[in-house]
């Protein structure tokens, strides 16, 4: 990409919803004549929809019981020891 | 949320052990899929997983009831993750061949007590490219990433559960962005 590095950071700021009104008038600016910085845009948004895509993944059916049993035994004599 | 969880908490201080079911009820899926796709593999995500909720429970009387309990745990978590990258073997991956075995590695073994339709399988195919990129990234672009796209925290929550400025964190979010885009683009 031969646009500066501030053009960069302006896209990556927009990522992160975390623009400021004028930074965003001129990246939108700069992204209608520039096709390198909007395909960069692109890549970098269809990178982090393929991360979120895989994002649904459960804990295992006994999680929380092969928890419970390997918690250490309360020790109601000698007080809490944790 | 956080009050049903603040009083789980407050039950357990007083030793009642049972009020920690619902709580590890309620992050075990948030709390496993940050394992998984830190480490990328179930077994060790499932150990350090149950290790994190166990440290919690041990721990319980460190933690401040004035903050978030999940950003608590959260942190215990990815320390977790993070020791145990940094202390992996690296001659064990899942898309390593098993032993005596033609063309078969971990990822068919973990598939392989659910029989899928042809396009669920394409599915997890092109999950488990994306789940390898991840892997690629180093540790501190991965937590960020996985926190922000995986776990979906703001900005704010993973700077405290990594206990880093909020400018660090936007830093290496975008160059674990950029480190994805070069590994994504071509999928």
């Amino acid at each position: 990409m031969k646009c500066s590095e501030q053009m960069k950071e302006r896209i990556h700021h927009y990522l992160d919803n975390d623009i400021k009104q004028e930074d965003e008038r001129i990246l939108r600016e700069h992204l209608q004549s520039c096709t390198d910085c909007t395909q960069h845009l692109h890549e970098l948004e269809k990178s982090i929809a393929l991360v979120q895509s895989t994002s649904h993944i459960e804990a295992p059916v006994d999680f929380t019981q092969a928890i419970m049993g390997r918690l250490p035994k309360e020790k109601k004599t000698v007080g809490v020891n944790r | 949320m956080e009050t049903i969880v603040k009083n789980r908490i407050k039950q357990v201080k007083k030793g009642d052990q049972n009020a920690f079911a619902e709580i590890v009820d309620i992050y075990k899926d948030k709390i496993y899929q940050l394992c998984y796709r830190m480490l990328g593999n179930s077994h060790e995500a499932e150990d350090i997983a149950q290790e994190a909720f166990i440290r919690a429970y041990v721990n319980i009387n460190s933690y401040d009831m004035d903050k978030k309990f999940s950003t608590w745990l959260y942190r215990i978590a990815t320390n977790l993750t993070i020791d145990r990258i940094r202390k992996k073997k690296p001659d064990f991956y899942l898309d390593a061949e098993v032993t005596g075995t033609e063309g078969l590695t971990m990822y068919s073994q973990v598939a392989a007590d659910v029989a899928l339709p042809e396009d669920q399988v394409e599915t997890m195919e092109l999950q488990q490219m994306i789940q390898k990129e991840i892997l690629k990234l180093p540790d501190k672009y991965r937590s960020v990433i996985v926190l922000k796209y995986i776990d979906e925290l703001s900005l704010i929550e993973i700077s405290e559960i990594l206990d880093m400025p909020i400018g660090t964190v936007k830093t290496r979010i975008h160059r674990g962005r950029e480190a994805l885009r070069k590994q994504l683009r071509h999928l």
